[in-house]
């Protein structure tokens, strides 16, 4: 039984009120002084008691009328046809359970599962419906079921929200396509979220660009389980270097710190953390900015891997306060520099120009050596990182193989052939390890070649290797006289002239690396060492050649980390300690993780390494967008709107009022009771 | 106007002479008869009898004496062929009334009638006003100062308490030394078992009797329909109740009683006369009139 009206039903209270005035104003009957009472008195009893019960009769009788009177207003139905009416069109419905890491705010999550728990209570036996619970991944938490039980367990048994960013277009496709394929035609999407603007727009390219849209028929119910106001600080970016060399002793950390939450936080703090200590607390003023750049200046004491933290206080909301992040300080390359043409005057001498490139600066990681061909000495591989060979020609066979020795252990030598080289002689001596064989030299200035231009230019330049991907410019440097070469099978030339020839190659030789660069590096031949592209190109391709591949240090939460660098020879598997101290263990084949939570990854047990993992900065972003317009977005242009239970369940309690009409009846009912109400009065009271 | 408008009880309430009421309806009620009052009655000599002292001289033989020198004194037939006694119920149930005249008032008027048709017919007429106990004793005579006497009473006759109807008959039936008229006015609200044996007591020793029950229209009808608290007018017991649901239970009593009273009176020769006070007086004297006739 329901009512359209109900608050009528207070008019029920009004049943007392005959009652009341029944035992407040009971008025005494008149006296009548009679002759005797003997045959009043032996009146039947049943005839008094008789009398009584008409007396309550008529009592209950203007209660009843009262109450059918209410009841009439208040507009009666039986509702059990209304259940069954809305349970004849059964329904398969998807749940889609935001877990990003907004959802840590305050209640949000709590609010979101009592939301599905509304949701459940709402469906009818027989309906089916899943979960699936999406951050910036999406899983699938239960298929379609029927099995409401299990999936109430299935929801108290989630963790909670996790750390990383919202997406929601990937949960709405698979959503889609978990309905389009559902059992009942009445089809219904529930997005229960706090609706993160950046969730949005995140997507929005996958979305809007292909114009996509949920499948006709489904409808799309958006739940906002945010809270309206919120307060949250967070570093919106931090710059670190992953690498920094041992001579550059002091090194500043930048931190953007931003408010993101509705109510605008005007003090913070931030603390910087290195490898555990803290070494310094910041105080950040935000009363006139909605955000400002701190500087934190950290010095390094050793070489090796350094892990840090930043903290930023002073808000509510302390899941996305911390960034990690990790700094290898790296030890000063060693440079032996054979200079096959030295002199006393600096512009004829040949390693002038690079030993001024590696040097001339006040903090450089370069250490180098310069030795005269004559004189050099192999005792001093063993402390180089890298040998220069600068136009030598006069190394007897003896040096020049302990140099292929040392490249073939491990070692790198870097060559760079000028008018003094024959080539018939680097061929011999180095040809096991340089990346080519010289062919003959080409001097444009001198007409050596008919035919060519009066200089060369580098035209060709392999942007993606290591060495070169800082230097994706225009070169501007002529060259006037370069060598031809024959490249190795297993060389592979990194940047040409303009008439094809290779001007840089690589060679890797077991653990050892050589280039060839064929040209001299002074200014001989070309004017390089006079351009600006000369001292990083140095630089980059020694440091390149000497210190391993620049790995990622730094990934945000869900990123995948290639960890398989860090496998030692011979080992099947990787040992990683996660961000909370779990240790686990890697196979060596797929070294690959995922860390869920931000922190720092350790990887080895010796000369261990380190990942640090981050939030994504958008997901602290904690801006808000109305679920009318993720609607709005996707809703399907021939879904027909969307009426809630409460309109349905009015229009169907309309269309079954019309039929019953019970309050009619009711009042007729009323109407004989006031007939009877009056017999019984007049019979009683008169 | 006619002679049975005078008989209405409505217009007797009207009177407040009770000599004038009472002729009024004996004159009117023999009008409507047509027969005349003055008849069969003498004075006739029976025998003498010795002197003692204490006998009225008046009735000393003179010329007896004359030749006898002695004292005798004439005896005569009573001046009266009937000796009446009016027993008239005064108790306060007696006062109840629903209209203009009560019950007592009706009985008033009706003794007062009755002891001026009486006296006008030479016979004597004795009055007994009672309520639980005699209240008034008038011994059956036959003159005219004898009928104001009795009106007198009559006049200033008021209801009194409670009601014991047997007790003024066991005295009256304990004092009657011959054949008498006994009319008893009451509405009989008392043990109407030993009433009824008393009349029957009276009625065995040769009495004529005339019961005349009188009650009041409500009384008959119960023609109430609010609910009321009813006062018995003798005890003060009181008893609340819907009329209408009780009405016919009521009256269901009420007749079952009535003909009780009846029956019994009928069958034990007594004449039993339901008087209703709403009702004219002819009733209760042709009732009479017809015992009269049958009896003398």
């Amino acid at each position: 039984m329901t009512f359209l009206a109900p608050l009528f039903l207070l008019g029920l209270l009004a049943a007392a009120i005959p009652i009341a005035i029944h035992l407040i104003r009971r008025e005494k009957p008149p006296k009548i002084v009679f002759s005797t009472l003997r045959f009043i008195k032996t009146t039947k009893k049943k005839l008094v008691l008789f009398q009584q019960i008409q007396q309550w009769l008529l009592l209950l009788l203007r209660s009843a009328l009262i109450c059918l009177l209410v009841f009439a207003f208040a507009r009666p139905l039986f509702d059990t046809s209304i259940a069954r009416m809305l349970d004849t069109e059964p329904e398969s419905a998807v749940i889609l359970l935001d877990v990003s890491l907004s959802m840590q705010y305050g209640e949000n999550f709590n609010r979101a599962k009592q939301a599905v728990e509304d949701i459940l209570a709402e469906l009818s036996s027989g309906d089916e419906v899943a979960l699936i619970t999406f951050a910036s991944s999406t899983v699938s938490a239960m298929e379609l079921t029927t099995d409401i039980t299990q999936l109430r367990a299935r929801i108290d048994g989630l963790s909670g929200p996790g750390f990383d960013k919202v997406r929601f277009f990937p949960a709405l496709r698979l959503a889609n396509e978990m309905l389009e394929s559902s059992r009942y035609e009445n089809r219904e999407i529930y997005l229960i979220s706090d609706f993160q603007a950046n969730g949005l727009d995140a997507s929005e390219g996958e979305a809007s660009e292909s114009g996509w849209r949920l499948a006709p028929g489904i409808v799309f119910n958006g739940i906002d389980v945010g809270e309206s106001q919120t307060r949250n600080l967070v570093l919106s970016d931090v710059r670190s270097p992953a690498q920094i060399v041992e001579d550059e002793s002091q090194y500043d950390i930048l931190a953007r710190v931003r408010s993101t939450g509705s109510v605008h936080l005007q003090n913070a703090e931030v603390t910087l953390r290195m490898d555990g200590a803290t070494l310094m607390r910041v105080p950040v003023d935000l009363r006139d900015t909605s955000e400002a750049v701190v500087t934190l200046p950290v010095n390094f004491e050793r070489s090796g891997a350094h892990t840090g933290e930043i903290i930023v206080s002073g808000d509510e909301f302390t899941a996305d306060n911390s960034w990690f992040f990790t700094i290898d300080v790296l030890p000063q390359i060693r440079v032996l520099v054979i200079n096959g043409e030295p002199s006393l005057n600096w512009y004829d001498d040949e390693s002038h120009w690079l030993v001024l490139a590696l040097q001339g600066m006040g903090s450089t990681p370069f250490l180098v050596e310069t030795v005269d061909a004559p004189r050099f000495n192999s005792n001093v591989l063993a402390q180089t990182d890298v040998v220069v060979l600068l136009n030598v020609d006069d190394l007897d066979n003896a040096a020049a193989a302990e140099i292929s020795t040392y490249v073939q252990d491990g070692g790198t030598a870097f060559f760079a052939p000028g008018d003094r080289v024959s080539a018939e002689r680097f061929n011999q001596q180095f040809g096991r390890v340089a990346p080519a064989e010289l062919e003959q030299p080409l001097l444009l200035r001198q007409g050596i070649s008919a035919g060519a231009g009066e200089y060369l230019v580098i035209a060709d330049i392999d942007r993606r290797h290591p060495a070169l991907r800082p230097l994706a410019m225009d070169w501007s440097a002529r060259f006037e006289g370069i060598w031809s070469s024959a490249e190795s099978t297993d060389a592979e030339v990194l940047m040409r002239f303009d008439n094809a020839m290779p001007a840089l190659l690589e060679r890797n030789i077991g653990e050892g690396k050589t280039m060839l660069f064929t040209s001299s590096l002074d200014l001989e031949w070309s004017n390089l060492p006079l351009q600006g592209l000369f001292v990083p190109f140095m630089h980059e391709t020694l440091r390149y050649m000497v210190q391993p591949i620049l790995k990622q240090r730094a990934y945000t939460i869900g990123e995948i980390i290639d960890m398989s660098l860090e496998v030692s020879a011979g080992s099947s598997t990787l040992a990683v300690r996660d961000v909370d101290g779990t240790a686990r263990s890697l196979s060596a084949g797929s070294a690959f993780y995922s860390a869920q939570r931000p922190g720092v990854l350790q990887v080895g047990n010796e000369a261990a390494a380190y990942y640090a993992v981050n939030i994504d900065p958008q997901a602290s972003v904690l801006t808000r967008v109305a679920p009318s317009t993720l609607h709005d977005r996707i809703i399907n242009t021939d879904t027909t709107p969307q009426q809630s239970t409460q309109v349905r369940t009015a229009e169907l309690i309309a269309e079954l009022e019309q039929p019953q009409r019970l309050w009619w009846w009711i009042m007729i009912l009323a109407v004989m009771l006031v007939l009877v109400e009056g017999y019984i009065a007049n019979r009683t009271y008169r | 106007m006619a002679a049975t408008n005078f008989l209405d009880p409505s217009v007797l309430s009207s009177l407040d002479n009770l000599e004038l009421r009472a002729r009024v309806v004996v004159e009117g009620f023999i009008s409507g008869l047509h027969k005349s009052p003055h008849r069969g009655f003498s004075v006739e000599f029976n025998d003498y009898r010795h002197y003692y002292r204490g006998d009225d001289m008046r009735h000393v033989d003179w010329k007896l004496y004359a030749r006898s020198d002695k004292f005798y004194v004439k005896q005569y037939e009573d001046e009266t062929n009937v000796r009446c006694y009016i027993v008239l119920d005064a108790s306060a149930s007696m006062a109840y009334a629903s209209a203009a005249m009560s019950k007592l008032e009706y009985g008033r008027t009706l003794a007062s009638a009755l002891a001026y048709f009486i006296t006008r017919q030479r016979d004597a007429v004795g009055l007994i006003t009672f309520d639980e106990k005699v209240k008034d004793y008038i011994p059956a005579l036959c003159r005219q100062p004898h009928l104001i006497r009795i009106l007198r009473v009559l006049s200033e006759l008021k209801a009194g308490n409670k009601t014991d109807v047997t007790r003024p008959l066991a005295d009256l039936a304990s004092n009657l030394n011959r054949k008498s008229l006994v009319v008893l006015i009451s509405d009989m609200l008392d043990d109407e078992v030993k009433i009824i044996k008393t009349l029957q007591q009276l009625r065995s020793m040769g009495n004529d009797v005339i019961l005349f029950h009188v009650l009041d229209d409500a009384e008959l009808l119960f023609p109430f329909n609010q609910s009321s608290e009813f006062i018995d007018s003798e005890t003060q017991e009181t008893f609340i109740t819907s009329p209408a649901a009780i009405r016919s239970s009521y009256l269901e009593n009420l007749n079952q009683y009535l003909s009780y009273c009846k029956k019994q009176c009928q069958s034990s020769g007594v004449d039993y006369c339901l008087l209703n006070t709403s009702q004219p007086l002819d009733a209760a004297l042709a009732s009479y009139m017809a015992r009269r006739a049958r009896s003398f």
